[in-house]
Parts: structure tokens; sequence; C-alpha cells
């Protein structure tokens, strides 16, 4: 289990999520008067930490792992499920605190999609780029989030914690990337 | 030129090009209608789009400054009689080559769209267009520096996320000099179709970005820990040169007028109709529209002779003075730079009977307003909503009540009903509220 982790570089990737998040937390505690932290900058580290985790999803080498004779894709699940709940936690523990990022929907919705997407990314394009989309994606959703139905569809990980159709598409994407990604693994390319 | 060749296919240089030029003209086609004003527009919009081109170039660069580590061929290179300064010069020039090359593309395919209805070419917008190229130059470097300071697959996801946040705050960031220094998205927010940049403040920017990039080659080619530390030097001195040339004063940094487009361009032949010089494409479109505003108003006594594009630069200037003999005339322009909304000229030239939006401290009454300028208008009394595009919703209860008093003045003898929608314009003139006037 430990050489597991170890092989797939989790305590760094770890280190780097965690710090990363600790690093904003603490800018926003002593840069701005606020206490809630603006959307953008909940999307981003939410964002963050799902992409330093996906450096995790695969193997240095997926096709000797691959013959070992494991069951994969309970596997593969509890890894994707252990990421989203290091995200959750760290997020959710700053409601406490003088500098919150939250509320707690939007960051358990964009947590759960984004990091769907990125493991379906991760499924077809390698673990290496998969936060190259979802990325992109999140950024330009934070930056112009778009009123009406197909505008909050396309631009879902901007819009507030009320809204329907992100809601939805999160759900969507957190699904799919789930089940692809623990039955399929991450694609084989470095 | 061959090993530059090899890198531009090897390296993540093509790439990093591709997604800078996709996501750019995606950005820019995806709503025309901010940048279709003109030159100075689009310089201002690709420049906001830098929160998603400038952290482009820095991920890209530290995602090709892993290479080394990735093949795990540093300890083999560095046996080379070659420096290190002369290995890393091929990927240093075809990166930084790619991205700047890339963002003028970018700026290329927005000046298609307008490049035949843009009438007015500031030459600011050249400094702005290459200072941007600079940034984002300077971003791929400085990414290539840290990439190789740590060489970890999560180095490019992490300093996505900084730059993208970087850039939002430093634009935003109070005393606003310090963010003309850092941020490449600066002063991008439109106010008006006259505004630009203080070539200062692009010049501060340009040695900001300088010295990042110079920090950047020092990161790459660093052969020891000592150089590292040394390489933040350049920013902290293209930092400190900026500082004491920037401008402090808000005129030149809170959207600064650019007097030349501001300037007022007429028709030669009278009722004048004038626009300001960024516009001018459309007073052709606008010259009928206004005259036959100018005609309806030519019913009351003492009305307006011509008629001028708004001017005001309301967010940094105080309500100018009224000319009674200048009626002024809001200027939309639509997605391929030609005149929008044209079938609001006129009732908006109407509205205020010809005293503009005047005084904010001024009673007014909409529905006295809204009557009188229909009845000189000719027509009954319909919501705004419809005719001026800005408008969503009004109360029911405005119109229901415009309608009545219009009803009202069809019922008088004609010279009987000019007579109060002119004491009403008086009024309006007078800062007195128009309350009863059409109804004694």
């Amino acid at each position: 289990m430990t050489l597991h982790l170890r092989a797939r570089r989790v305590p760094l990737a770890l280190a780097a999520s965690v710090g990363a998040a600790a690093l904003i937390w603490a800018l926003w505690l002593t840069l701005s008067t606020e206490r809630d932290a603006i959307l953008l900058l909940v999307v981003l580290t939410v964002m963050l930490m799902v992409a330093v985790l996906s450096t995790t999803l695969a193997a240095p080498d997926e096709d000797l792992e691959r013959t070992a004779a494991l069951h994969w894709p309970w596997r593969r699940a509890v890894h994707l499920l252990a990421a989203l709940a290091v995200v959750l936690v760290v997020l959710l523990a700053t409601q406490p605190t003088g500098a919150r990022f939250g509320p707690a929907a939007l960051v358990v919705r964009d947590s759960a999609g984004l990091l769907g997407l990125t493991a379906l990314c991760a499924a077809v394009v390698g673990a290496a780029r998969a936060w190259f989309l979802p990325m992109g994606w999140a950024v330009v959703a934070a930056m112009f989030p778009q009123s009406g139905t197909w505008g909050a569809l396309a631009t879902w990980a901007g819009q507030p914690h009320t809204s329907r159709p992100a809601a939805v598409v999160a759900a969507v994407l957190a699904v799919t990337g789930l089940v692809t990604y623990a039955l399929l693994g991450a694609a084989r390319r470095e | 030129m061959s090993v530059l060749g090899i890198e531009l296919r090897r390296s993540a240089a093509a790439g990093a090009a591709l997604i800078t030029v996709t996501v750019g003209v995606a950005a820019l086609y995806t709503a025309p209608g901010r940048w279709s004003e003109g030159w100075m527009s689009l310089a201002l919009t690709v420049k906001e789009y830098m929160i998603l081109l400038w952290p482009i170039a820095l991920a890209a660069g530290a995602w090709q400054g892993r290479r080394e580590h990735r093949a795990k061929v540093g300890e083999l290179f560095a046996t080379t009689p070659r420096s290190r300064a002369r290995r890393m010069l091929p990927v240093l020039v075809a990166m930084g080559a790619s991205v700047g090359l890339a963002f003028l593309l970018v700026v290329g395919a927005g000046g298609l769209w307008i490049a035949s209805t843009a009438a007015y070419f500031p030459p600011d917008v050249v400094a702005i267009t290459l200072v941007g190229a600079l940034s984002l130059v300077a971003a791929a470097w400085l990414g290539l520096g840290i990439g190789r300071l740590l060489p970890a697959l999560v180095t490019a996801p992490v300093l996505a996320v900084a730059g993208v946040l970087l850039v939002f705050f430093t634009a935003i960031m109070r005393p606003d000099w310090m963010g003309a220094i850092m941020s490449p998205a600066y002063g991008s927010s439109p106010f008006y179709a006259f505004q630009t940049i203080d070539p200062r403040v692009t010049a501060v920017l340009a040695l900001f970005m300088g010295g990042l990039a110079l920090t950047g080659v020092l990161l790459l080619v660093a052969r020891g820990p000592r150089t590292s530390v040394a390489a933040v030097l350049p920013v902290l001195l293209g930092f400190g040169a900026a500082a004491a040339i920037v401008p402090r004063d808000e005129a030149a940094l809170v959207a600064p007028i650019d007097p030349v487009a501001r300037e007022l361009v007429c028709t030669d032949d009278a009722p004048k109709v004038c626009v300001t010089r960024v516009n001018s494409n459309v007073l052709d479109a606008l010259t009928p529209l206004a005259r036959e505003g100018l005609a309806v108003l030519a019913k009351l006594p003492d009305a307006p002779t011509q008629a001028h594009e708004e001017r005001w630069a309301y967010p940094v200037e105080d309500a100018p003075t009224r000319d009674a003999g200048i009626v002024t005339i809001t200027v939309r322009i639509d997605d391929h730079g030609g005149l929008a909304h044209p079938d609001a000229v006129v009732p908006e030239m109407v509205f205020g009977l010809g005293t503009g939006y005047g005084n904010p401290e001024c009673e007014r009454n909409g529905a006295v307003e809204r009557a009188a300028a229909y009845h000189l208008l000719g027509r009954e009394p319909v919501s705004d909503v419809g005719v001026i595009p800005e408008m969503i919703e009004e109360e029911p209860q405005l119109n229901a009540e415009a309608v009545e008093l219009w009803q009202g003045l069809q019922k008088l003898p004609a010279p009987e009903a000019l007579a109060r929608v002119t004491a009403v314009r008086d009024a309006l003139l007078a800062c007195q509220d128009p309350t009863g006037l059409l109804s004694r």
C-alpha cells in the first residue's frame, strides 16, 4: 500500500495540493477584508487541488501495473473517491476560519464535477495531460459565467451553488468520469 | 536554423502556440460586439483575455522546462563542451517566438474583422500589442525557468492557476500604479470608445515583463543554487525601474481618455451632425436619423439645431454643461462595426425634449415627459422596453399614465398642446418638476 502510494507520487501531490490551498487560504486571510472568498478563487482552488491530485491517476508504467493480479476497477474508484475526499475535507475545513471557501454546495459540486471530468480526460489522453481541458473550462466558466439554461450548462463551474443545470452537468461528469476511469484506467502514454 | 526547426517540432512550442491562438480567437469571436468598435477596443479586449493567455504561456513553459528531467539526460548533456546557455538557446527562441507570434496572430485575426469599418487607428495600439506579445514571451520563459527548477508533473497546473490568480488580482489591486506595473491585463475594462492606455503604463509593463523574462532565462541556464537566487534580481530591478516612472495620478491610470479619438467629426452641411472620430464610420448612417430627430424637435420654439454624439466619460468626469442648441445622441456599435439599433436614435433624441438627460438632482416625471415626447413624434406612447435597447422591464403603470396624458393632449387644439409641451421642456431646462404641466 505504502509502496503503491509512493509509486504514484502521492506524497508530493498531497503536499502540493494541500500546501497550495493553504497558501491561497493564508493570502485571502491576510490580504482581504471579506470573510468569504470570491467565487473565482473558490473554483480555482478546487481546480488546483483536482489538477495536482490528478497527476497520481497513472502509474509510471501502466502496462507493468496492469499485469498484477489485482482487481483494478475497485482500486481506481477508491483512489478517485479518496482524492475527492481530500479536496472536500481541506476546503470544508476552512468554514469555521476567517477565510471561508464556500458555500459547501458549490465546493462539492465543482470538486466532484471537475474531478470526474479530469478522470475522464485521464482515461482518454493520459494522466499527465488530463488537467488541460478541465482547467481551461473552469477558468473560462469562473471568469465569464453566463446566464440562461444553455449558458449555465456551458459555464457550470462558475454558476452560483443554487443553479440546477450546473448541478446536473457536474453530476453527469462525476459519474461518467468515475465509471470510465475505474473501468479503463489512465491512457497509456506519457 | 535546423536546430531551431527540430526544436519547434519536438518541443511544446507549436502546441502552446496552437492552444494560444485557439483560445484567443475563440474568446474574441464568442463576443465580437465587445471589440467591433475599433482598433483600441480590440487591443483592450485582447489585453483583457490575457487572463487566459498569460497562464497558458506560463504553464506551457513549465511543461517544456521539465523535459531534460523527464528524459533523464541532464548528466549526459552536462558532459558536452557546449555551455548550458548555448544549449538552452533553441528552446528559448522556439517557445518565445511561438507564443509571441501566436499573440500577434490573435490580434491579427480580430483586425481582419474590423479592418474595413474601424475609422481611427491610434498608434498606441501598436505599442500595447507588442508589449502584450512580450508579456507572453516573459510568461513562457519564466515557466521554462520554474519548470527546470521544480521538474515535477504538478508544476504546470499549479503555475496555470497561479498565473490566473496573479493576472486577476494584480489587475484589480490597490494602489492602482502597482497593478499597472505587474498585471498584463491592467486597464482593459472598457468604459467608452475613446478610451486608451497611457503610453507610460505600457512602458512600465514592458519593463516589468522584461525583468520577468530575464529571470526566467537565468533560472533556466543557472548552474547552481547561487545563480538561481541571483535570478530574482532582474525582476526586482524591472519593478524598481518601473515604480520610478509609473504615473501615479488617476487620470493616467483609470480609463484614460484619448483626446484625438474623442474629437468631433461633423457633416459639412447643416443641420450639423457630429460623432467622435473613433465612431466616424457611422456618421453616414446616423446623419439621416439624427436630422429626422432634429426635425421632430424643431416643432418646439428655440429647438436645438445640431446633433452630437454623447461624449461624456461618465466614470471619470463630472456631467458636462449642456448647450441648449445641441442635442446629444448615444451611439451604439453593432457586432460588425456599423450603427446598432438605428430605430432607437429618433426616440432617444426626442425623449429629453432636446434637453439631454440633465441633472440627476432635478425632479423629473417619466410619464409627463413620455407623453410630451410622443406628442411630438405623433404616435401613442409605448413602453421603453423594446425602444431603448438597454431597457429590460418597467412598471406598466408608467405607460398607462403617459397614454392618458397623451390622449388629453390630442384633444386640445394644436397650438395649446404645443404650448404645454414647450412648458414641460422649459421646466426641464430650469430644473423644475414638470408634473401637472400637461393637464392644467
